[in-house]
């Protein structure tokens, strides 16, 4: 099946937050009190009951503002770190369609996902099992578009075949973000300005401990076990054990 | 006179066994989290969740006892003398059938590499551990930090843990029974611990 993706326009985001509420109606999510941070931006972060979340970039230019908006959630990174660290396979996985999902029973509450993701962002709930975008994977199968593509009114948020997607907004000139990072990011983005403005790693990748722990260290330790025990056994067979001398263990005289 | 001497008195004995099961504990809980292939061990302690709550309080008690075992035998482990450093250069013999004996102390240069080594690496994975104890309270970098670390000395452990049961089982008879019922038999202590042997003897 060919890979689906999100494109996500940030030059067309009015910041109505249609995506972040539609995500909670389908997911059933409920809303969450926050505080006036004298920003317009609200809530301030992704968190377990909600899977998407428009940023707000607020930058006083003289006496203008300089406003630009950005809708996170999970990349649905091909080469994913959340997947790469999960111990529960299965807990986390590719859908058919190449989208990041998870199957919560199979969750164990670990909390390595945390760590494996170069965007921070898998959140947990009161029962500590894994929650993030999944993509609509439920509505996707179905033929779905995902409930917050859906409801956005500007065609910011867009959906469907990745190739095609690509294809078609470089055709119209624009420069994209994560067409090729990790594998290829389910999400990708037109910005308006630099990454970073964005709060986005310019060249994103898997934290490269991560990558030492999965990549490296484990097979070279797998390795080193049955290295060990080959050495060990080999030891045993050729030059053999340092055997004791039992005269020296005679009673020199007298005994009880 | 007895054909057998003093070696490690009940109170090591007892630690020694304890660092051993919860040793073992960890690693057999620890394994479902490593890999995918070993996500069964899970099994043998009721689940996922419950291996992880086992890991974590065995490594408390691995953690302290491994202080306290290397505490207890400091003062044999960390001084090396020549004879050490000949044991060293020749590996101790072990790579040749009829190598002479280098007298050694109570324990020999290789034991006493492994005590240093233990301790230290129970001290890494203690700290590693309890930083990903709730992964989410310290810094993603520091977490991630002690992922690796944790799993580096994971892997060194286990290596060095198979040369240690094998040289302390199969690989040198006689040697068990003095961590079993805390006595050796005098062959045992004269190959090898000559000079342990030799103090021990006179008193
Ligand atoms: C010394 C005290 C130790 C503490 C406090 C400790 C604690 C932990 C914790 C909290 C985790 C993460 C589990 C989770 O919360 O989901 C972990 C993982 C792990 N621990 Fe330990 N641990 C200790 C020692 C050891 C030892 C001695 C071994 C084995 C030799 C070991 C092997 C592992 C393994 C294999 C993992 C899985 C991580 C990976 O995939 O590399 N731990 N440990
Ligand atoms: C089934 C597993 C094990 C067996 C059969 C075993 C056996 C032994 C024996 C027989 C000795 C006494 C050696 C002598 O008399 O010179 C010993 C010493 C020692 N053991 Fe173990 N052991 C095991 C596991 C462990 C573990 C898990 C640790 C720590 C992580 C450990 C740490 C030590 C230390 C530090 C000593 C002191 C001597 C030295 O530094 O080599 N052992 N062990
Ligand atoms: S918390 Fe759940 S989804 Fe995340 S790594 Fe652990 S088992 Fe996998
Ligand atoms: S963004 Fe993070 S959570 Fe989403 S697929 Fe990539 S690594 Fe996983
Ligand atoms: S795709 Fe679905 S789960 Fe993901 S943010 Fe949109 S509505 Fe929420």
């Amino acid at each position: 099946m060919k890979r689906k993706a999100f494109l996500i326009d940030t030059t067309r985001c009015t910041a109505c937050r249609s995506c972040q509420v539609a995500c909670k109606q389908w997911n059933k999510l409920d809303a969450e009190a926050t505080v006036n941070r004298g920003s317009y931006e609200n809530p301030p972060d992704l968190t377990p009951l909600l899977y998407n979340q428009i940023h707000f970039i607020e930058q006083e230019q003289g006496d203008d503002l300089r406003w630009l908006f950005i809708n996170r959630r999970c990349m649905h990174c091909a080469d994913a770190g959340c997947v790469k660290v999960c111990p529960s396979a299965g807990a986390l996985y590719h859908t058919k369609e190449g989208l990041v999902a998870y199957n919560r029973e199979k969750c164990i509450e670990c909390h390595y996902c945390v760590s494996g993701c170069p965007f921070d962002v898998p959140r947990y709930d009161a029962k500590q099992k894994v929650t993030k975008c999944h993509a609509c994977s439920d509505r996707v199968q179905n033929g779905l578009l995902p409930a917050c593509a859906k409801a956005c009114p500007t065609q910011a948020l867009s959906f469907g075949d990745r190739d095609q997607l690509i294809a078609e907004a470089k055709a119209a000139g624009k420069k994209l973000y994560g067409e090729n990072d990790l594998g290829g990011l389910g999400v990708l983005y037109v910005l308006d300005d630099e990454p970073g403005t964005y709060r986005l790693p310019k060249n994103p990748a898997i934290p490269a401990s991560i990558f030492f722990w999965k990549d490296v260290v484990k097979p070279l330790g797998i390795l080193g076990f049955w290295g060990a025990v080959g050495v060990a056994a080999l030891h045993y067979v050729t030059i053999g054990p340092k055997k004791l001398d039992d005269a020296d263990d005679q009673p020199r005289k007298g005994g009880e | 006179m007895t054909n057998t001497i003093d070696r490690f008195g009940t109170a090591s004995r007892v630690l020694h066994w304890l660092v051993a099961i919860s040793f073992l504990l960890l690693v057999l809980s620890g394994l479902g989290l490593y890999a995918h292939t070993f996500f069964g061990y899970f099994d043998l302690f009721g689940g996922p969740q419950q291996g992880i709550v086992v890991h974590k309080w065995a490594g408390i008690v691995f953690l302290i006892g491994s202080v306290l075992l290397f505490l207890s035998h400091a003062g044999e482990v960390c001084r090396f003398d020549a004879d050490d450093r000949r044991w060293i250069a020749r590996l101790g013999g072990y790579l040749s059938r009829n190598a002479e004996e280098i007298p050694q102390g109570k324990f020999n240069a290789g034991q006493k590499l492994f005590g240093i080594f233990a301790v230290i690496a129970a001290l890494v994975m203690g700290a590693t551990g309890l930083v990903i104890w709730d992964p989410t309270a310290y810094s993603r970098e520091l977490t991630q930090a002690s992922f690796l670390l944790h799993s580096i000395f994971f892997n060194l452990f286990m290596v060095g843990m198979i040369v240690h049961v094998y040289l302390a089982t199969i690989g040198n008879p006689g040697t068990l029974e003095g961590m079993l019922y805390g006595q050796v038999r005098r062959s045992w202590a004269k190959k090898h611990a000559g000079k342990w042997f030799e103090k021990v003897a006179k008193n």
